[in-house]
């Protein structure tokens, strides 16, 4: 059975989850350990700033939780009592849904960060590097984080921009073909306008000029930014030179007037300007807003573009739920095909094992024949069985794909009294290699 | 059988502007392609049609104002998907299959019994003069649908608030260039169809020029254009005046349809 036991930012606080957390180098070890002093037979361990988790597998179907927690307290020297009101224990298909919906970014402090996908992806190559993974959990993870990516771009759960810095570069993007090689003034050495020019650094302005009224604070943000700096006085000849104007000084009153932007875009001929003003009170006159291509956002205008963005989220979320609810019945049924293991080598035990039964029956009457012929008889018998097995393991196999298979087995069982404890139904050691065949059937 | 052909062409070609505007806007990738498979289908079925009216007739399928609106609508169709696979301006989708699909619509619904084409328009200048002049109006239709989506843009960067269009239409820029670079095209097109109207006319009625709309609002709609060319060069205007000045000019340009099928 798969077990899932964690905790997040939604279940403990910041100071727990530092203890509880796991450095990766350090992972290998404690996988080890898990395996060896529990009976999980299949492990990974998911740790990220906002979460512990460790998923696992127990091959006897046995319940996991108790010893995994009692392994984690041990772990980190965290005390059993307060561990315990801080987890969560998922269990059978809730573990499944719970790992794709961390991995699709649902259970993420920011709604839908793309971060996480990444993480999941580097825990279960951790996990597998060292062994720990198996038939189960390799198919739960590698389902499991294409599935992410299916809903991801399906949902458009990532899309939007959710931080102001990040918006007004998003914004800027929905302006110019191409923000790398365009040009960019920044007006105030804070750390807001730092941030934001950073963002725009980040996709690919190269040509930064940083201007504050105090030159020296201008040389240092330029210096770390790699751009230039020129005197407080003449950034109005900037204006008509640069494409994006990000302002966050401290002035009490706006220091961009609209009569000073009217000359810019007149020797603009036309090239449009943004401008980003994330200063309180604002730096540049609403009515600047107005002029023809000039496009000016406000802390407040960021702001509802963040909400904006947070809401489509919100709804991609709803649908991101409906798509993984679809993938977990997938996994669902695979892991169904995979359980048909016993009861196919148990029918096929049984049936093989009438036919040995059957043979020693007329193994007297058979004695007048060469031991060519004798052969010929066993192998008649064997393929006989064969050709009868056949169709009932395809339509099992089937019916796993439909999800059926559970209620399909127990009747297979009660037919051909599969459960009867008689020595010839002892099939059942071959399992795994069948059931590792029925999963790459569907 | 012309006819019925172009009836399926039709739904063929509504499907496919469906398909690609939920496509487009709700960001399906699949859906935009099925869109676009379903519009070139649509493409392939209106070329059918004017094949199939044009061996009948054994004449350019350019004889009349519907026809001319047919061959109109399937320019502007082949503008579109070579601008669908070759750009990143995928948000076309939900201008030009439109209006090539009303151009169809208006020469399907119009059309003209065979009986009133004048022997005259077989005549490979005329059909010369109506193909250049065709070609031309389809480009400005390009430049038309991206001043149209460049104003949504602008009004939504401007009003602050539909985020949805921000990101469903490309980036100002790449709407102001496209839609200049077909002007660029369009316009001298437009300038020979007309030349090439005038000389037809004075060959075969012998004047120049008459007063009717199918003359008049083609140079209206060349001065409109020419205007705007001259002010992108000479003063450097660009964005939304231009836009607008196209969207007029290509206004004017569909204007010359009244006169020809009154």
């Amino acid at each position: 059975m798969l077990t899932l036991v964690g905790m997040s930012h939604k279940s403990a606080p910041l100071d727990l989850r530092e203890r509880a957390c796991f450095a990766e180098n350090a992972v290998p070890d404690a996988l080890a350990r898990l395996l060896a002093s529990t009976t999980v037979s299949e492990a990974m361990i998911l740790a990220t700033c906002n979460r512990v988790e460790i998923l696992c597998r127990t091959a006897d179907g046995g319940v996991a939780a108790p010893a995994v927690t009692a392994f984690l307290a041990r772990e980190r020297g965290i005390e059993l009592p307060v561990l315990e009101r801080h987890l969560y224990v998922r269990e059978g298909l809730h573990a499944a849904r719970h790992l794709y919906a961390v991995a699709c970014g649902l259970d993420s402090m920011i709604l839908g960060e793309p971060q996480i996908l990444g993480q999941v992806k580097r825990a279960y190559a951790v996990a597998r590097g060292c062994g720990a993974t198996g038939v189960v959990l390799d198919r739960l993870l590698q389902h499991g984080i294409a599935a992410a990516k299916r809903v991801r771009t399906a949902t458009g759960i990532s899309r939007h921009a959710v931080s102001i810095a990040y918006a007004a570069a998003t914004l800027a993007r929905t302006i110019f073909d191409d923000l790398s090689g365009r040009s960019a003034l920044v007006l105030g050495a804070g750390k807001m306008t730092e941030l934001a020019a950073r963002h725009l650094v980040s996709q690919g302005v190269r040509d930064l000029v940083v201007t504050n009224r105090t030159y020296s604070r201008a040389l240092q943000l330029a210096e770390a930014l790699g751009g230039t700096s020129v005197a407080w006085d003449t950034f109005g000849e900037e204006l008509a030179r640069v494409d994006i104007v990000v302002t966050g000084t401290a002035a009490a009153h706006p220091v961009v007037t609209r009569a000073q932007v009217r000359e810019a875009v007149r020797a603009r001929r036309g090239r449009p300007l943004f401008i980003v003003d994330i200063a309180v009170p604002r730096d540049v006159e609403p009515a600047v807003g107005e002029l023809d291509g000039v496009y000016l956002y406000d802390v407040d205008d960021l702001q509802g573009a963040v909400d904006a963005a947070m809401d489509e989220r919100r709804r991609a979320a709803e649908e991101a739920w409906r798509m993984l609810d679809v993938e977990v019945v997938a996994f669902d049924r695979w892991r169904q095909s995979v359980d048909l293991g016993p009861t196919i080598a148990a029918l096929s035990g049984r049936l093989h094992a009438l036919g040995e039964d059957e043979l020693r029956r007329f193994a007297r009457r058979l004695a007048g024949l060469s031991p060519e012929q004798q052969a010929v008889v066993r192998d008649l018998a064997r393929s006989l069985i064969q050709k009868v097995l056949h169709t009932p393991i395809v339509s099992l196999k089937s019916a796993a794909v439909r999800g059926e298979a559970s209620a399909r087995a127990a009747l297979y069982r009660e037919i051909f009294g599969l459960d009867d404890p008689r020595p010839d139904a002892e099939g059942s050691g071959t399992g795994p290699t069948h059931a590792i065949q029925g999963g790459k059937d569907d | 059988m012309a006819r019925a052909l172009l009836a399926v062409a039709l739904a063929v070609h509504l499907v496919g502007i469906a398909l690609a505007a939920v496509g487009e806007l709700r960001h399906r990738e699949a859906v935009a392609r099925a869109g676009a498979l379903a519009l070139a289908a649509a493409w392939l079925l209106e070329l059918a049609t004017l094949t199939a009216i044009g061996l009948a007739a054994s004449a350019f399928p350019l004889r009349t104002g519907p026809e001319y609106l047919l061959v109109l609508g399937w320019f502007v169709l082949t503008l579109h998907l070579a601008l669908w696979y070759r750009s990143r301006v995928r948000a076309a989708a939900l201008v030009l299959p439109p209006v090539a699909a009303l151009m169809v619509l208006a020469g399907f619904l119009l059309a003209d019994p065979p009986s009133r084409t004048s022997p005259l328009t077989t005549q490979g200048w005329f059909v010369f003069h109506t193909s250049i002049a065709t070609a031309g109006v389809a480009a400005l239709a390009v430049s038309f649908a991206m001043s149209l989506l460049f104003l949504v843009k602008e009004r939504a960067l401007k009003t602050k608030r539909s985020l949805r269009v921000l990101t469903a239409l490309p980036t100002l820029e790449a709407l102001d260039r496209i839609g200049f670079q077909a002007l660029l095209y369009g316009f001298p097109l437009l300038t020979l169809g007309i030349a090439t109207g005038m000389v037809y006319s004075a060959t075969v009625h012998d004047h120049i020029w008459i007063w009717g709309a199918k003359e008049i609002f083609p140079v209206i709609a060349w001065a409109v254009f020419a205007g705007l060319l001259w002010a992108r060069f000479a003063r450097g205007v660009r964005g939304r005046r231009s836009a607008i000045l196209a969207i007029a000019g290509f206004a004017f340009a569909l204007l010359t349809f009244v006169g020809m099928v009154r």
